[in-house]
């Protein structure tokens, strides 16, 4: 399905916010919502029509015990320390990517060869994506982690630094072919995202690019912006 | 009337100014917003999910992972009661998606075969002192000026969309509530959604015409 389609998007966007949207298809829009602007747009512009009804719910305080539960579940918990670093080990270790990108040099890793098992479902495909505004003879600060799934159904993206746009700029994920204009993969909320691979999105790709684009991505369909990070590999 | 369009937007700013604190990490801040807005919270998950235990426990997991990500509330993209409503809500939707196919609450479900009429509906599973899912639609469109909107949605189309919103019944669960075939009461929610949709962008641009003048 292709959810950039604003009817579709609009579609199962008000099922979300309604709450009629269930069970899997509910967790399906879920992991989609990251990657798709066109669909994020509609869940935020239903939200902003339905969600004002519950204004007219009268209020009803919860139990004292309820907040001392939360309150004992807070200690120990900060704000900061949750949102920066999920505990992630290696994933989200930076030193251990810089080590991966020394050695890779193009910076491509096929995991076949650390996995025993040759009828193992085929590795994933890691693709580090490096600052590209690094000066000549200094070496690129690997920023983003792509892993495309062996089945070449998903791709999923973490930061390894902090990765932002600034508040009126949206990062956008591109699968660049050798030949033929790039295609997007989606906006990436602070160098995070999923993304279903659909069709043959990556036929002939080599490249995946962030650019910097207007909010919401690009309006055009392709970048328009400044290409701020980019790694190559092969399929 | 319990709350008003103005009460929102007034609050609005000093929730925001909460919850930016609370992401530096300030429990004060936090503790004041709990207690601004848990009464609020708590009821909209109860008319969801009417098991006070539960309810509790939703609410106690909302308020942990609003700490966490107070962080990510972005003050220019929505109002923050409606952030906090759609972080309560989404998790009360979702209990209910793992607790009907539980075998006590069965009869609210699809299965529409052995159901007895006589059942409990769910307006009688529904304390008897809470106004009804149309007394809130009705509520909510004085608060948000929409009776425009709200009287061109037959009183069919009203309920389904009530029941679906504020109770977060299926589309199957409301079709037999309201015993009509499920395709009818799709596209009841569908075009009554549609007027809705339609009529608010109508008030939208006459009252952006209006503030140009």
């Amino acid at each position: 399905m292709d959810y950039g389609r604003p009817a579709l998007a609009d579609a199962l966007a008000v099922e979300y916010v309604l709450g009629t949207l269930r069970g899997g298809a509910r967790r399906r829009f879920e992991t989609l919502l990251p990657a798709h602007a066109t669909l994020r747009a509609a869940t935020q512009a239903w939200q902003d029509r339905l969600l004002p009804l519950s204004v007219a719910v009268d209020p009803v305080p919860p139990p004292p015990h309820v907040w001392q539960k939360i309150s004992a579940r807070l200690d120990g918990a900060t704000p900061a320390a949750s949102t920066t670093a999920e505990p992630g080990g290696a994933w989200n270790r930076l030193s251990f990517w810089r080590g991966l990108t020394a050695f890779a040099g193009v910076a491509v890793l096929g995991l076949a060869a650390l996995l025993a098992n040759p009828r193992a479902v085929p590795p994933p495909i890691v693709v580090v994506l490096a600052a590209t505004g690094a000066q000549a003879g200094t070496a690129a600060a690997p920023s983003i982690v792509a892993s495309i799934s062996g089945d070449g159904n998903t791709l999923v993206t973490r930061p390894i630094v902090p990765v932002a746009a600034g508040a009126d700029r949206s990062l956008e994920l591109w699968a660049v072919p050798t030949q033929g204009p790039a295609r997007s993969l989606g906006i990436l909320a602070g160098g995070s995202g999923t993304v279903a691979l659909r069709g043959n999105v990556m036929a002939g790709v080599d490249t995946l690019a962030v650019t910097l684009e207007p909010p919401g991505g690009s309006p055009t369909g392709l970048p328009t912006g400044p290409i701020v990070y980019a790694g190559k590999f092969s399929l | 009337m319990v709350t008003n369009a103005t009460d929102w937007s007034e609050r609005s700013l000093d929730l925001s100014r909460l919850l930016s604190r609370a992401s530096l990490g300030d429990r004060a801040a936090f503790g004041t917003l709990y207690e601004r807005t848990s009464a609020h919270l708590y009821a909209v998950v109860l008319r969801i999910n009417r098991d006070r235990a539960q309810a509790e426990d939703i609410l106690q997991e909302v308020y942990v992972n609003v700490w966490r990500a107070a962080s990510s509330f972005d003050a220019a993209q929505s109002q923050p009661l409606t952030w906090l409503t759609r972080i309560a809500r989404n998790r009360a939707i979702d209990s209910l998606r793992r607790d009907r196919t539980q075998p006590q609450i069965q009869s609210l479900g699809t299965s529409a075969g052995g159901t007895d009429p006589e059942d409990d509906s769910v307006y009688d599973t529904v304390a008897d002192s809470a106004p009804g899912p149309l007394d809130l639609l009705s509520r909510a469109s004085d608060a948000r000026s929409l009776d425009e909107c709200m009287e061109q949605l037959s009183a069919l189309q009203r309920q389904s969309v009530a029941l679906a919103f504020f109770h977060g019944l299926s589309h199957a669960e409301i079709a037999e509530q309201l015993r009509q075939p499920l395709g009818t009461v799709k596209s009841w929610v569908r075009r009554a959604l549609q007027t809705l949709k339609d009529c608010l962008q109508g008030a939208v641009q006459r009252d952006a015409a209006r503030a140009g003048d």
